[in-house]
């Protein structure tokens, strides 16, 4: 474990996110839920943190943007969004931050979403309270970032409500929306594991894209190993609120060392597509 | 469920407030000190050692007539809180099930009764069918069964649409192996909440019947009887609708605290207040360990 | 012969000017103890298919024949009777949600064999053999489902499919929910039933979960079946662009997303 928590510091570019060691405990059952993670990301890096549903990585996710459920809190570590620890932070300044510096999208992005607005008046408010614009340029910026997540039309799209676009789209207008305000991070929490395979591969297209052309740094949660291999840089196995695994998403794929990794990449390989396709790269 | 509701300082309180009127309901004519009908020439007397808390206009001592109207007020009420399940609950539950025409007159029927005027309907039917408690009963019954027919067809409408139960019609089960097996449980904790607050209802509805002079005939008392007439001698005696009242005021309060507890101990509601519960006491637990260790 | 057999099936949704085609012209056929895997995404038709063959939804056009049973046209009464016979059972995706919060597992278990009409000695004695078929511990019977883990609690649903010993089982998406060692031992136990006969249909979204364990698969594409074929030829020289862009969109653990500009070339192709 302790090999695990140093970070490979080659890089030379300030961290925008460090995590140190974050341990985040439950007040109900006083049971200390997230056990010591720890990673860096620069701007135009991905990290990825792979897990059950139970193993840590939301309450991690929730952590780093300040909005632990009730009951639950962050006992040790240290959490620094762009240099500055945010559990120093008054609710004020996190409020600022999150949005600014940094943002998220997750699983269900209906339920994000009110369903009796416009959704591109949705993002126009996000860009009108964040960046101060005023109504019509706020619209027009809008319009502007439904145009950045590739969503066809995006004059018709603004003026649509959210039953009337489909899952995929939706996602992609939670991005939009994430991105408004030009954070240097987005956490994607489980942000394609309601959508159809098809399209997930879009919204992961999309994201390579935003890291490729913003630089923004990318914090990609799923169960799914195959999910983050496409993406990250380095990965993050966690289960029982541990990190099992850490390390580059070459050495973690193709020499993993816990059997928990090696768990999931047999299930890939025995009832998988993998079955009938040999491994590329190796 | 009943041991979580009495887990609670609400529900312990409105349980034992609501059993002290229930024994008060069962033995309550039994403990009445003088004949509650009978008059004497000592009208409007003040409380004293003979009459606890006075007599009423007629000379009728009013702690005895409080004693003996106990019964009916409180059965009263709870006849109509069953005849709202009976003729409410029920067509709710299989107003989801029965089809589209049944479904369609069920709501309309529903919709209609809300409609009503309370005390228009109220008057129309006694003089349709005459003055009585059984007329009276199935006034306010009818007229809060819409209340019983909405939650319960809400309720059986987010189990008809879960997959046990589409679960269940797979393996071959009928419409009313679904009711005894699934629906029901599920419908029990929003009914129980609305007969709860529904038994506090009916019985401001019954008090302020007799009040009207609609169900109960005098001379027979109730206590919304009593303060009915205890109004008329206000100037004379301007404490003296504060007995009845207070009986009514607490048994419609601990209804409704009943109904409150219920609703925060099932449910969504009821597992954060339990998480709630054990932050604290742990939270309480790490302060005193720690003041050990200091 | 045939467990199932499913021809040029329409199913249509709504009324008048709403009315909308979920399935047009779906032939498919089952035979004994073969797995096949339905791929579609969603509205395509997945899900209609199978409730049809449930009886849960009418066909507007087309023949259903079960077990050598033409049930086209059948009402709700014969439907209720061959369901009590156990022929086809059902695994939902999410077992939290399939199984009643508030009835035991034992109860849960055994309420197919109840609704035929068998003992409930009987019915409890059979109740521990299935369970143990799943690998569990039979004190689990007593316990309610929210007392379960949702790896158990996918078992005991697979275990309640098995109890009428059906000749079909269809699964909807039934491990995507559990964690990947009950993943793991789910596919496991459905892989042995196989050798017992028992036919299996797969539905799901994703190419890549069923690709594994499937003989054959039928892709669903707007409500048409676009490829029927064996796991391996689909898998290895995919013929639909459809067909073609699902495997190109699974996830698999090559680190390079290479299929990206296949995808928007596939993409393209299918909106033309």
């Amino acid at each position: 474990m302790t090999t695990l928590t140093e970070s490979p510091t080659t890089t030379t570019a300030d961290p925008v996110l460090s995590v140190h060691d974050v341990r985040i405990r439950s007040q109900v059952d006083d049971r200390e839920i997230v056990k010591g993670v720890s990673f860096e990301l620069t701007p135009g890096k991905v990290v990825g943190i792979v897990g059950e549903s139970g193993s840590g990585k939301t309450l991690t996710c929730r952590a780093v943007l300040g909005i632990l459920p009730p009951h639950f809190e962050v006992s040790a570590g240290a959490i620094h969004v762009a240099g500055e620890d945010i559990t120093a932070l008054t609710p004020a300044r996190l409020t600022a931050m999150r949005g600014s510096t940094i943002s998220a999208v997750f699983q269900d992005p209906a339920s994000y979403l009110n369903p009796s607005i416009q959704v591109g008046a949705q993002i126009a408010e996000v860009i009108r309270v964040k960046k101060g614009l005023k109504r019509r340029a706020a619209r027009q910026r809008a319009i502007e970032l439904l145009t950045a997540v590739h969503l066809r039309d995006p004059e018709l799209v603004y003026g649509q409500y959210t039953y009337e676009l489909s899952g995929g789209m939706l996602q992609r207008v939670l991005i939009a929306a994430a991105i408004a305000a030009d954070p240097q991070v987005l956490i994607a929490d489980e942000a394609t594991t309601a959508l159809d395979v098809t399209v997930q591969a879009e919204i992961l297209d999309l994201l390579a894209d935003l890291r490729d052309n913003a630089g923004l740094a990318l914090v990609v949660v799923s169960h799914d190993l195959a999910v983050v291999a496409q993406l990250c840089d380095e990965v993050l196995v966690m289960r029982e609120g541990e990190v099992v695994e850490q390390g580059p998403t070459d050495r973690v794929l193709y020499q993993p060392e816990h059997e928990y990794t090696r768990l999931l990449i047999s299930e890939h390989e025995q009832y998988g597509l993998e079955k009938f396709l040999s491994r590329e790269g190796r | 469920m009943p041991r979580r509701v009495l887990s609670l300082v609400s529900g312990r309180i409105s349980v034992a407030i609501l059993l002290a009127i229930a024994l008060l309901a069962v033995f309550g004519p039994l403990l009445a000190p003088q004949d509650p009908l009978a008059t004497s020439p000592d009208t409007l007397a003040g409380p004293s050692g003979g009459h606890w808390l006075g007599t009423d206009y007629l000379g009728r001592d009013v702690f005895s007539r409080l004693l003996d109207g106990s019964r009916i007020s409180v059965v009263g009420s709870l006849e109509v809180a069953l005849m709202a399940l009976v003729v409410g609950a029920i067509p709710g539950i299989l107003s989801v099930y029965l089809g589209r025409a049944f479904e369609w007159f069920t709501l309309r029927l529903a919709d209609t009764l809300v409609a009503l005027p309370f005390l228009l309907f109220a008057v129309a039917v006694t003089a349709l069918l005459g003055n009585g408690i059984t007329q009276a009963m199935f006034v306010t019954g009818a007229l809060v069964s819409p209340l019983f027919y909405r939650v319960a067809r809400s309720a059986t409408l987010a189990v008809a649409r879960s997959q046990y139960v589409e679960a269940a019609l797979i393996s071959g089960a009928s419409l009313g192996w679904v009711v005894r097996r699934h629906v029901w449980v599920k419908v029990l904790p929003p009914i129980a909440v609305a007969l709860a607050q529904t038994i506090g209802v009916g019985f401001v509805i019954v008090s302020s019947l007799t009040f009207l002079g609609i169900g109960v005939q005098p001379p027979a008392p109730t206590w919304g009887g009593l303060l009915a007439s205890d109004l008329g001698y206000l100037s004379y005696q301007p404490w003296a609708p504060f007995a009845p009242a207070l009986l009514i005021m607490a048994t419609v309060w601990a209804c409704n605290l009943l109904a409150d507890a219920i609703r925060d101990v099932s449910g969504e509601a009821g597992r954060a207040l339990a998480n709630t519960r054990r932050a604290a006491a742990n939270q309480k637990a790490n302060q005193t360990a720690a003041g050990g260790r200091a | 012969m045939t467990v199932l057999e499913v021809t040029d099936l329409d199913v249509h949704y709504g009324l008048r000017r709403q009315r909308r085609q979920a399935l047009s012209g779906a032939s498919l056929t089952v035979g004994p103890g073969e797995v096949v895997g339905l791929i579609g995404e969603t509205g395509s038709g997945k899900s209609t298919l199978a409730r049809a063959v449930l009886g849960l939804v009418r066909p507007t056009a087309g023949r259903i024949v079960i077990d050598g049973e033409d049930v086209t046209g059948y009402r709700s009464r014969q439907w209720r009777t061959l369901r009590r016979r156990g022929v086809i059972q059902y695994v939902f995706q999410d077992p939290l949600r399939s199984l009643d919060p508030d009835v035991t597992i034992a109860d849960s278990l055994m309420e197919p064999l109840l609704l035929q009409g068998v003992p409930r000695e009987e019915a409890t004695a059979k109740a521990r053999t299935y369970l143990a078929r799943v690998r569990l511990d039979e004190e689990l019977l007593a316990r309610l489902p929210g007392e379960l883990s949702g790896g158990q609690r996918q078992r005991v649903a697979v275990a309640r499919a098995l109890i009428t010993e059906p000749k079909l089982v269809i699964l909807d998406e039934p491990v995507s929910a559990l964690d990947a060692a009950n993943r793991v031992q789910v596919l496991e136990i459905l892989k042995d039933l196989r050798d017992t006969g028992i036919a299996l249909v797969f539905i799901s979204h994703d190419l890549g979960s069923v690709a594994g364990i499937a003989d054959r698969i039928a892709v669903l594409y707007q409500g048409e079946l676009v490829e029927v074929g064996s796991a391996r030829d689909i898998v290895a020289a995919p013929q639909h662009p459809y067909t073609r862009l699902l495997i190109s969109s699974a996830p698999t653990l090559r680190t390079a997303s290479a299929g990206r500009a296949e995808r928007e070339a596939l993409r393209a192709l299918l909106n033309a």
